[in-house]
Parts: C-alpha cells; sequence; structure tokens
C-alpha cells in the first residue's frame, strides 16, 4: 500500500519567492491498482512522482510505501529502496544517449553487480517482453521515440519493481504509439503491479482497467 | 610569531577548521534541541538537509586533524633546527609553557575525534539514524576541546622565542630533569617491563574471554605503560644509548621515521581497544577486538625486537 500523508512540497526559489507545488495532500493506493493523475502543466503531478519515488523530500508530511516511512530514509537507505522497489519511466526517458540499447537497460543492476549469466537472463527476459532484442547493440540516440520509450520501460522493469511510475509518458509519441504503451501498462497491471501514471493525455483517462482518476489543480486533489 | 611554511600550513588549516568548525557547532545546537526524526514537518527535513551537511563537515575536519597530528610532531622537529639547544621536538615543545599542555589535549583530541568519527559511522548504517542527536551533542562538547587546542597552538607558535635557548632532550629526559618526568627513572626497568607485559597479556586474556569493559580499561592503561615503557626502557634500545630516553628522536629520519610507525599502531591498537568498552554494535565490537589485537600485538612485537636484536649482535643488555 502506498499512503501519501499530509503531504506539502514548496519550493523556495528566494526568501521572498515561493512556489507552492503540493498543498496538504492525502492520498492511498492499493497494491496492484493503475492510477492515473491528471491535470495542466505546472498543477503538481510531476512533483507528486518524485515524492512518490524519492527522488525529492517533502516540506511536510510524508510518503510511506510497504509500511517504509521513505520520506524518512536517509538518501542511502533511499536510493537502496527506490532500486528495489520503484521503476520510473520518465518524460523524455533519461536515457544515455551514447550507449546502447542493453547497456542503458543494464544500468539499474550495475551497483547490485550481479553475476553475468544472471544479467544476460534478465535482460534478455526484459528486451523480449518490450520487443526491442532486435535492437540490442544500437545506439540509443539513433532510434526513433517508440522505441526510446521501450528501452526507458524496460529500464525500468529490470529490476522487476512493484511500483512503476510514469511521467507524461507519451508527451513524445504519436497516437498509435501511445496506444501500444497503454497495452504495455494493462500487461504490467495484469502482472500486479501498482502503476501511477501522471498525464493529461485524453487516452488514458477513459479505460476500463483504470483503478482510479486523480485530478490535480494548483497543488491540491480536486 | 615566526613562521616556516608547516607552522603557517598548521595555522591556516586551523583558521579553516575554527570557521568551519563554528559552523559546525551553531548547526550542531539547533539539531541537539530539535531533532525528532519522527516528526514530518518543515523543521525536521530542514533539520535532516542540515544534518547531513553539519556531519560531513565534521567528518573532514576530523578527518584530517587525526593524521594532521603527525604533521604537527613533524613541524616541531623541524623546528628543531632553528631553536638553538633543541635537538629534536621534545626541545620545542619545552620552549614554551603551552608545549606540554598542547601535546596531551592532541593526544586526546585524537581519540576523541576519531571516537566521533566511529558514531557517525555507525549512525548513518541504520536508516533510523539512532544516534544522531548524540553525535551533536557530543560535538557541542568537542568543540570546545578544538577550540581550546587551537588557540594553544596559536599561544605556543607565537610564543616561541627564537634567541632563547632550550632545553634539549637528553636533559629533559633523564634524572637529572626538574620535571614530573625525573620521577619516572624512579622506577627500575624490571619493574616497567613487567608492568608493560603484563598489561599486554591483561589485553589478549580480556580479548579470548572477551570482557568488554576490562579489555577497554587494560587499552587505557596500556597507553600510559607503552609511552613510560617506551621513555624508560625501548628509546634506549632504539638508540642503543643506555643514557638516551627521548621518546621524540625515533620520529626522525636518523632512525628511519620508525617513531611515527610506533606511535600509529599504539593509537590504533588502544583506539580500537577503548572502542570495545563503549560499543553497543556487535560487528563493530568484534571487528574493534580483532583490530586492537592485531595493532596492540604489532607494536608489543616491534618495540620487543630493538633489545632482542641488540642483545643478539651485542652479546649484552644495555
Amino acid at each position: 500500500m502506498i499512503k501519501l500523508h499530509n503531504l506539502t512540497k514548496i519550493y523556495e526559489l528566494n526568501k521572498n519567492n515561493k512556489v507552492v507545488a503540493l498543498d496538504n495532500i492525502n492520498l492511498e493506493f492499493q497494491q496492484g491498482e493503475l492510477i492515473i493523475l491528471k491535470g495542466a502543466s505546472g498543477s503538481g503531478k510531476s512533483t507528486i512522482l518524485s515524492l512518490l519515488a524519492g527522488l525529492s523530500k517533502p516540506t511536510n508530511g510524508e510518503v510511506i510505501i510497504q509500511d517504509q516511512r521513505i520520506s524518512k530514509l536517509p538518501d542511502d537507505f533511499l536510493a537502496l529502496f527506490r532500486r528495489e522497489n520503484i521503476g520510473f519511466i520518465f518524460q523524455k526517458y533519461n536515457l544515455i544517449p551514447t550507449m546502447s540499447v542493453w547497456e542503458n537497460i543494464a544500468l539499474p543492476l550495475i551497483p547490485t553487480n550481479p553475476d553475468e549469466t544472471i544479467l544476460k537472463e534478465k535482460l534478455s527476459k526484459v528486451m523480449q517482453q518490450f520487443n526491442i532484442s532486435h535492437k540490442e547493440n544500437s545506439i540509443v540516440k539513433n532510434l526513433s521515440g517508440g522505441e526510446q520509450q521501450r528501452v526507458a520501460i524496460a529500464r525500468a522493469m529490470i529490476n522487476n519493481p512493484n511500483i512503476i511510475i510514469a511521467d507524461e509518458p507519451t508527451a513524445n509519441l504519436d497516437e498509435k504509439l501511445s496506444l501500444h504503451f497503454i497495452q504495455i501498462l494493462k500487461q504490467l497491471k495484469s502482472s500486479n503491479k501498482t502503476i501511477i501514471v501522471a498525464t493529461h493525455d485524453p487516452l488514458f483517462f477513459d479505460l476500463d482497467f483504470v483503478d482510479k482518476i486523480i485530478n490535480i489543480h494548483n497543488g491540491r486533489v480536486q | 610569531m615566526f613562521l616556516t611554511p608547516e607552522i603557517l600550513t598548521l595555522q591556516i588549516l586551523n583558521l579553516i577548521f575554527l570557521s568551519f568548525g563554528t559552523i559546525a557547532f551553531i548547526l550542531s545546537i539547533k539539531i541537539a534541541l530539535k531533532w525528532d526524526l519522527n516528526a514530518t514537518t518543515k523543521l525536521q527535513y530542514s533539520l535532516e538537509k542540515q544534518s547531513f551537511l553539519t556531519a560531513t563537515i565534521i567528518k573532514y575536519i576530523f578527518t584530517l586533524k587525526i593524521p594532521l597530528f603527525l604533521f604537527f610532531i613533524f613541524t616541531l622537529d623541524k623546528l628543531s633546527n632553528i631553536l638553538p639547544g633543541a635537538m629534536c621536538a621534545a626541545g620545542v615543545v619545552n620552549a614554551t609553557v603551552y608545549g606540554n599542555y598542547l601535546l596531551v589535549l592532541k593526544v586526546i583530541n585524537i581519540y576523541i575525534f576519531g571516537f566521533w568519527l566511529v558514531l557517525h559511522y555507525v549512525d548513518i548504517k541504520q536508516p533510523t539514524l539512532p544516534y544522531t542527536k548524540q553525535k551533536f551533542q557530543f560535538f557541542i562538547v568537542i568543540y570546545f576541546l578544538l577550540l581550546i587546542e587551537i588557540i594553544i597552538e596559536y599561544l605556543m607558535f607565537s610564543s616561541i622565542d627564537i634567541s632563547k635557548i632550550v632545553n634539549c632532550c637528553g636533559t629533559l629526559y633523564s634524572s637529572a630533569a626538574t620535571s614530573f618526568i625525573s620521577k619516572l627513572f624512579l622506577i627500575s626497568n624490571q619493574t616497567i617491563l613487567f608492568v608493560f607485559y603484563f598489561n599486554f597479556i591483561l589485553i589478549i586474556f580480556s580479548y579470548i574471554k572477551k570482557y568488554k569493559q576490562l579489555f577497554s580499561i587494560v587499552n587505557f592503561l596500556f597507553i600510559i605503560v607503552s609511552i613510560i615503557s617506551l621513555i624508560l626502557f625501548f628509546g634506549t634500545y632504539i638508540y642503543e644509548l643506555p643514557t638516551h630516553h627521548c621518546p621524540f628522536c625515533y620520529l626522525q629520519k636518523d632512525y628511519y621515521y620508525v617513531g611515527y610507525l610506533i606511535y600509529i599502531l599504539l593509537f590504533l591498537g588502544t583506539f580500537n581497544g577503548l572502542l570495545v568498552g563503549f560499543s553497543t554494535d556487535d560487528i563493530l565490537t568484534n571487528n574493534s577486538f580483532k583490530k586492537s589485537i592485531i595493532f596492540n600485538t604489532l607494536f608489543v612485537l616491534l618495540v620487543s625486537a630493538y633489545p632482542i636484536v641488540f642483545f643478539i649482535k651485542n652479546g649484552v643488555w644495555l
């Protein structure tokens, strides 16, 4: 279970300029749910995701994931928690453009220093799952947008996390590729993964397998 | 104050340590007073960030201060070339009223700085940061020791008069000395050797029996006993001179800088030994037990080797 308790995030640009990105948010998500956070740009969706993933700390309140108070974890432990439990798909994919597909996907495994056989096994499985095996040795910058996104998803899934977080995953995709991404989400949901997607793409709002659609406006739940 | 590159280095570093140490001191007070890890308030999140910054500052100050002690001794040793009458660091230490106090305080401080570093290490190893409050409370106290050390060091270097003749170590470490050191020479070699090896046997005994408190106490005694033994007995075999008892001369090139190795081994052995008595962490306790035994044994072997080698070579004792 994921719990956001009295979550507030204020960005202090300087002493006289504060931006309240989130204002006292309280939410709960169950294991296996697909949640859509919808709202306009600047509404606070991405801030919620970064707090959920432990990429930043709240100003007030906390995030509890599987009974772990992740907002209270020191950075080293947070990184470990994130590595084992969370897969993040970024809007701009955040891949390393000069590295190959398999090198990008293998990156989250490097700190664990895995056995070569296990590494190859995991890579092969995840590349097949997201239909990118044929591009295994291609340099990422030479791939199309859809292929880059599949690499990003494969990288997020390589550690088999329970929680998948996607920030505007279809912002750079055409409709066909967006629908393909939605099919991937359905596939992931069927394997009991908790998926949280921040988007303002209307394609997501009428899906029958979405459990919750949460509207965020000016840092508050509507 | 006369300035050599070494004194200048030490003074500039002290100024940096004092500046950053004062920032860390102010933040430590705030953290010590208001830290509550369970709280999810703006203040607590801000303190968590500040505690990381503060601990990093303190960690770097102490990590540098410990090896700088050796550089301080090296500086004193180098100054002995300038001061008339001084043959080694001992003459420089005794050139001012501050020298001996500073040396004792520096030795105490390196143990205390080491303890803080271990406490910090144990704290950040756990996600609940169980010792954060204690480590910053501890630093508040240590800050004053650091401050006093820096002030005395400045006073010592600034009051050295290079036109004044100072005593050499041969005079300072002899039965004719006017200080308390002369009283040490009332102890016979047999007595000090018995105490030294008996103390070491007690260390081994308490290690085998895993008596934590006893191990810590005998390690504390071992610091004092070892220094006295070095002055009274082992030093004379390093110099191969029965009348030379200086605990500083063997830091010089003539003796292959062996003094540094001797004191580093003694520090590492006894520091880990003292740690055992304070540690509540099983892994840390076991590691400290082992490290203490290893370094203390190496220390005993090293200092014992000198008289044995001397006897093998010459067939007589000094």
